[in-house]
């Protein structure tokens, strides 16, 4: 029984690993890129607005205290939630498209420390995403998250977080 | 049986030097340093086994397990040459690769192939577990590494692909002939089994030297953007930027 599981098990990956290669040698490389639809880039201040607005609660709290509207208060709650999963994955596919960027000047190996130090970026990132929409998914976008990692070290954390005045200048006319 | 042994062995011999050659002339030694340092390994190995074969057919047996045994642990090389290539393009995720290999090889090491060469009551029934775990430790990377290029969208290429298919040839076969050993004991394993791992690594063999036979530049996924042309700084401080959004985010 055991040999015979080890060699399905053999067959079925040398299969996955024929398929796999298959499809990677089939597909053009102008044709892969075709991710998700990405977040407009993150200097934009519409889109910093944005979330500010979907994760905002006053609008919903404005409904059912102030006006007595509690279904449409839960109907604002259920829509802003689908929003917040959305503006979180736009933000992922965004972040990906980042990650993606190819160097083509230095591909050597030099800045060892310098691409460990991204690589951690990049996972705790995507750590900090999944447990984001898993939280949002789960309790809707009003709610206080604790844990919020914030003790999850951010390397060079001193920067400037985004320019203001690309922000300020993204605001159209109002 | 006998001389089909020898007669794959002998040809593996040979591609494995030819294909060491062709590198050497190609310019692909230098961009694979890992995985041609493993084929020289091969290559002088198995010179070094004729010669005990040949002159002192006593100690054949005991050399032979030795070289097997170091071998499954400097297969774990050509796993690093591949982690290492397939996101070289890209800086953000350079060492995403290297860091599953080193992350899985020590926590299966540790949990999985060391226990079964500690408990085991046999020597040959250790070696058979050590060589059939560490065979599955190189399937388990091999699927990581296929899932993590697949995620991340990374173009594998010619070279990188080849060398990806032809280690999976034989590392699935090496799980299949080990279970087998490890379940009908070594007698098995001496009659028919130890001219299968040679047709096995002959069949990777041939894989390779087709894939790798000339350089072929892997093809990158998008044209590099303004954010990161050649600027890991500025690279480093856009993904800090998305990490400071978030926690922003979380921390609301």
């Amino acid at each position: 029984m055991n040999i015979l599981l080890s060699t399905a098990a053999a067959i079925a990956f040398l299969v996955l690993v024929l398929a796999l290669h298959r499809r990677f040698r089939s597909r053009e490389p102008d044709e892969i890129w075709q991710g998700p639809k990405c977040a407009t880039n993150l200097c934009i201040g519409h889109w910093v607005d944005l979330s500010e607005c979907i994760f905002n609660p006053a609008d919903a709290r404005w409904l059912r205290e102030e006006l007595a509207f509690p279904q449409l208060a839960r109907d604002l709650e259920l829509q802003r939630r689908r929003l917040a999963i959305h503006w979180l994955r736009a933000l992922r596919a965004s972040f990906n498209q980042l990650v993606q960027t190819p160097d083509l000047v230095a591909s050597g190996d030099e800045n060892s420390a310098g691409h460990w130090r991204m690589l951690w970026l990049t996972f705790r990132f995507n750590g900090l995403i999944l447990y984001a929409l898993a939280m949002v998914g789960l309790f809707g976008p009003y709610h206080r998250l604790v844990p919020s990692f914030s003790w999850l070290p951010l390397p060079g954390h001193g920067e400037p977080r985004f320019r203001r005045p690309a922000m300020a200048d993204s605001r159209g006319p109002r | 049986m006998h001389t089909t042994g020898i007669i794959v062995s002998v040809l593996a011999f040979l591609l494995d030097g030819l294909l060491v050659w062709r590198g050497s002339r190609n310019g692909l030694l230098r961009s694979f340093p890992l995985f041609y340092s493993y084929l020289v390994y091969a290559f002088c190995g198995s010179l070094c086994l004729y010669f005990i074969y040949w002159f002192a057919p006593q100690k054949y047996p005991s050399a032979y397990w030795i070289y097997f045994l170091v071998t499954i642990l400097a297969e774990f090389m050509v796993l690093v040459e591949v982690s290492d290539q397939i996101f070289r393009p890209y800086p953000a995720i350079r060492h995403l690769g290297r860091a599953m290999t080193i992350l899985i090889s020590v926590g299966f090491g540790l949990f999985y192939i060391l226990p079964a060469v500690v408990w085991s009551n046999y020597i040959d029934t250790a070696m058979f577990s050590f060589a059939l775990r560490a065979s599955i430790t190189k399937v388990v990377i091999l699927a990581g590494l296929f899932y993590l290029s697949h995620r991340f969208g990374s173009r594998l290429g010619k070279n990188v692909g080849g060398l990806m298919l032809g280690f999976s040839i034989y590392v699935a076969v090496g799980v299949a002939l080990m279970a087998n050993a490890s379940a009908f004991g070594p007698s098995l394993y001496a009659q028919v089994f130890w001219v299968m791992v040679p047709l096995s690594f002959l069949l990777c063999l041939l894989v390779w030297t087709l894939s790798l036979w000339e350089l072929v530049p892997a093809p990158v996924m998008r044209s590099p953007g303004v954010a990161a042309r050649g600027e890991s700084t500025h690279l480093t401080l856009e993904l800090t930027r998305f990490n400071d959004e978030l926690s922003r985010f979380l921390r609301k």
